[in-house]
């Protein structure tokens, strides 16, 4: 089974236009095949700006990113159809019913009517949400959005997925539901980039982290190798060690 | 094809949950093109029909007020109300409480006056031609004063073009007499009716010829008027419903996500332009429909339908496109809901206001019909204009479509650059 880079980050150094600093700078990464891959960092650090790089939302103002399966590397269009993005909004449309935005988002990565009418069925199912599948969205807890926003990433049945904190502001029931549907669909193939504030969630969840502070990798590795480093206990103690306890706005 | 299909239902979707956004855009027109034909209709009357109200006081002791007022009738310009117990200082009082716009009070010395008058005239010209006359009777008596009261609400040129008629109908009761008069001094008083109808019956004539490019001779009235503006005021105001619809999608990043998708940005635009242009024939459809079969009943004009189909069909796609256009262009500049609703609420307001849509832009001020070019409500009116008074041939559409394909392309390419701007195109 291969299980060699899936993502390679090249030196990708980012600049907005009235930007006194680089969001990111010089950022080279590789993301494995198979791996759940934690992008952590204090607020500001450049995570969101990675991830929308990483999901073609922005370009770089420099550097390469380069998307393999199977060892065989991708174009732009393929990596469209194969790349899903939960980002931290609940981007989708609360008017709607979680089925018609499934259906919606279904049908723009290219999936047919009948393969959408099972697949919808089983994401509903998954995540807890068949018995309001025809019910506006707007009225949901923000719980329950979380996983709607989660299962419109997961209609087309990624092979690297992208989180841009999928678990803030929910529950603890939801939480562990979302949590536990990430593993699955990872123990079946699908490589995982997440981003998060939670460290304790993280530390059980990623397999590999970035840590990211002022827009450079301060630290990345395996969860175990850079506890044993850093000589740090928990993940919460080697983010403070490495970003300290200043504030971050 | 099943894409276009579902992006297509999902903006029909969004739109049928804007239960706001609908009224707006159905109800409202429906409720102005009610209210204001009522209220316009009995203007755009005093405009367009013969019969303009009139309350006429005759206290004149001889024939003249009496022959005056029968010209005036006959005329089928007036509907005359006669009040001849009336004093003139009630007249006033009496003209507002019956709601006339128009009265007039022949004096007792009306008949006497004039005679005097012809009689002296008479008498000069008979001396003139070194004929003899009898001078004993005439009197100097002073030319009679008609009293014209008018509604202060009247405008001042159609108050003037009133008093013309009467002036007109003064002189042939003055000429008449005169003739009569001259004819009387030189005994030979039955011939005068001969000649004084010759004199009535060789005036030169004007010849009234409506310039359309059709055979129709459509005349506008308050139904005409009022059914299209208010329809290309709904359709502008889809800027609540789109625009606000596109601030959510640009703020809630849906508009970036679907940029991770192997699907293109215009397919979203187009879907978006495709439902509302629907919803703006639509719209046109049914305000149409109402002027066509219900505005008739309640006693209002009927709306004549164009019949040049094509170019009907044009002018609807054209505004429609127009008023979808700003509405993106609204939806992609704003930051928030309310900003888009705000300013785009207000700003069809005026543009409505300016391009003739709440009053008609040949009633404005020389500045302001100057001003009325700049909107293009004013040109999707001209457009049903065109269409409705005059014949609407190609040639007289030509500038409209070239305004509104004008303002279409700019709102489009703001729109395509704000879009840039965010990076989700």
């Amino acid at each position: 089974m291969y299980k060699g880079p899936s993502i390679q980050i090249e030196n990708i150094t980012q600049r907005y236009k009235s930007a006194q600093e680089d969001s990111l700078s010089n950022v080279t990464l590789q993301i494995n095949e198979g791996d759940v891959y934690g992008l952590l960092g204090p607020n500001g650090a450049g995570k969101t700006t990675l991830i929308s790089i990483l999901c073609g939302i922005i370009p770089p103002s420099y550097g390469n990113v380069n998307y393999y399966i199977g060892g065989k590397k991708i174009d732009e269009q393929e990596r469209r159809s194969l790349l899903g993005f939960v980002p931290q909004e609940y981007a989708f449309y609360q008017e709607l019913t979680p089925k018609q935005n499934l259906d919606y988002f279904g049908a723009m990565y290219n999936l047919s009517r009948a393969e959408l009418s099972v697949r919808i069925d089983e994401l509903l199912e998954e995540l807890g949400l068949t018995k309001v599948a025809n019910k506006e969205v707007s009225t949901f807890s923000g719980g329950m959005k979380r996983r709607v926003n989660l299962a419109i990433g997961l209609i087309h049945n990624p092979v690297i997925l992208f989180l841009d904190e999928p678990t803030v502001g929910v529950d603890v029931q939801s939480k562990n539901a979302i949590i536990k549907y990430l593993e699955e669909i990872n123990r079946t193939g699908t490589t995982i980039v997440y981003t998060s504030h939670h460290m304790s969630e993280a530390e059980e969840f990623c397999n590999r982290i970035a840590l990211i502070d002022h827009g450079k990798v301060v630290a990345e590795g395996g969860m175990s190798e850079l506890l044993e480093k850093n000589s740090a206990s928990s993940l919460q103690d080697l983010f403070i060690k490495l970003t300290g306890e200043e504030y971050r706005d | 094809m099943f894409k276009v299909f579902s992006s297509i239902r999902k903006e029909f979707l969004l739109l049928v949950s804007d239960k706001v956004g609908l009224a707006l855009m159905f109800v409202m027109p429906l409720l102005l093109v009610f209210i204001i034909t009522i209220i316009q209709d009995s203007a755009y009357k005093i405009v367009n029909e013969n019969e303009i109200p009139m309350l006429v006081v005759n206290h004149d002791e001889g024939s003249g007020g009496e022959k005056l007022l029968n010209l005036l009738s006959n005329s089928r310009l007036f509907k005359i109300d006669t009040f001849n117990s009336l004093p003139e200082s009630a007249l006033k009082k009496e003209l507002l409480a019956r709601g006339k716009m128009i009265a007039l009070f022949i004096p007792p010395n009306f008949t006497s006056g004039l005679e005097s008058n012809t009689g002296e005239i008479s008498h000069m010209m008979m001396r003139d031609m070194g004929l003899e006359t009898d001078s004993s009777d005439v009197n100097t008596e002073k030319m009679p004063v008609l009293s014209f009261y008018h509604d202060p609400v009247l405008q001042e040129n159609y108050s003037a073009s009133v008093r013309g008629v009467v002036d007109s109908y003064l002189g042939m009761i003055e000429k008449t007499m005169m003739i009569e008069r001259i004819y009387a001094d030189m005994d030979i008083a039955s011939k005068s009716i001969t000649l004084s109808e010759k004199m009535a019956s060789n005036r030169v004539k004007i010849n009234q010829i409506v310039a359309t490019n059709s055979n129709s001779v459509a005349v506008p009235n308050s139904t005409q008027h009022n059914v299209p503006a208010w329809t290309i005021f709904a359709m502008f105001f889809m800027v609540v419903s789109l625009g606000s619809n596109i601030v959510k999608e640009r703020i809630n990043g849906s508009f970036l996500r679907l940029k991770t998708m192997p699907t293109s940005f215009m397919l979203v635009m187009l879907s978006k332009m495709a439902v509302y242009v629907v919803v703006a024939i639509l719209q046109v459809a049914l305000t149409f429909s109402i002027g066509v079969w219900i505005l008739p009943k309640i006693g209002l004009p009927e709306l004549t339908i164009p019949t040049n189909f094509p170019a009907f069909a044009t002018v609807v796609l054209i505004s429609s496109l127009a008023a979808v256009s700003y509405a993106l262009l609204i939806g992609s500049w704003a930051k928030t809901q309310e900003q888009a609703n705000g300013f785009g609420a207000i700003s069809i307001i005026i543009f409505g206001a300016i391009g003739g849509i709440l009053v008609p832009a040949f009633v404005m001020p020389e500045y302001m019909q100057f001003a009325s070019k700049f909107s293009p409500l004013h040109w999707c009116l001209e457009g049903f204009y065109i269409l409705f008074l005059k014949g609407g041939s190609w040639h007289e559409l030509r500038s409209v479509v070239l305004f509104l394909g004008v303002f279409i392309l700019i709102c489009q390419l703001c729109t395509y650059i704000k879009l840039r701007i965010e990076k989700i195109i």
